[in-house]
């Protein structure tokens, strides 16, 4: 009895995370940066057309972030906000993960063009 | 279980629950993924939510919610521990007693859920994107692998607690 609801149980939750890994690898293409600030779309780089790497600063009144725009990927630099985690997650390359400042209401988000 | 006693066992659990909460913020996440981490200190909510009841956990947990924020963290920090913190102690003080202790992990996992739930939409309402929503299955399928080892973690710290809970909680088998 015992061993079948916790058999149930394992197999619902790995189902269920298969799924949602699936559902997020699935949203893994993508090769155009969307960079908003507070909902608001700052800029659109596509990132196949960067031919050589540079440096983006989104500046506003919350405060200020520096990019790094290579070809295929994107990361933060540079950010003046007490936690860094936006630093500290490097770059993403794909869809399946976004970058997000949360003090500076900044998201990144890769999409398909 | 005495009011000094239950008194002082909370004030452990909180003070335990400080401890691994600040320390695991010290350690670099090993998944560079926002909003991911093990959720170590769940592992005191939800013990003693099973050993005392759902409102001392309930205490425990704002207390170090609100403790926390003086250590290490800000407004905006205590914005989201509240929003992840709240909603995965609604839902695991709606579950555990459906549940057997030894589907305590269960409960967790779904407390994790609940608590990345909570967290993705405070962010979804403060940088008003809402397509962040996309986030949600990965971070779905990241609750339910950290709810099973904190919910693990649980199950085996309730059963050496019981000892001291003077059998006032009844024992679910």
């Amino acid at each position: 009895m015992m061993k079948g609801k916790t058999l149930f149980w394992i197999v619902l939750f790995a189902l269920l995370a298969a799924g949602g890994i699936g559902l997020s690898l699935l949203r893994g293409g993508g090769t155009r940066a969307v960079i908003s600030v507070d909902g608001q779309v700052y800029r659109t780089v596509d990132l196949l057309a960067v031919a050589v790497p540079y440096e983006l600063t989104v500046e506003t009144e919350l405060g200020r972030n520096t990019l790094l725009v290579s070809q295929g990927s994107i990361q933060v630099l540079e950010a003046d906000c007490p936690g860094q985690d936006c630093v500290r997650q490097g770059a993403i390359t794909d869809g399946a993960i976004p970058i997000v400042c949360l003090p500076h209401k900044l998201v990144i988000q890769i999409e398909e063009p | 279980m005495r009011r000094t006693k239950k008194l002082v066992f909370m004030a452990l659990l909180t003070a335990l629950e400080l401890v691994i909460w600040v320390i695991e913020g010290q350690i670099p996440a090993p998944v560079p993924v926002p909003g991911v981490k093990l959720g170590l200190a769940s592992v005191i909510t939800l013990t003693a939510m099973a050993v005392l009841g759902r409102r001392e956990a309930g205490c425990i947990l704002l207390a170090r919610i609100l403790l926390g924020a003086l250590f290490a963290g800000s407004f905006s920090a205590v914005l989201f521990s509240l929003a992840g913190g709240v909603l995965s102690w609604l839902v695991m003080g709606a579950l555990l007693g459906l549940f057997p202790e030894k589907l305590l992990w269960v409960v967790s996992v779904f407390g994790a859920i609940g608590h990345n739930a909570g967290q993705l939409l405070a962010a979804v309402a403060v940088t008003r994107t809402p397509s962040l929503l996309w986030y949600g299955p990965a971070l779905l399928a990241a609750a339910i692998i950290t709810g099973t080892f904190t919910g693990l973690g649980a199950t085996y710290l309730v059963r050496a607690l019981r000892v001291y809970a003077d059998g006032k909680t009844e024992r679910r088998e």
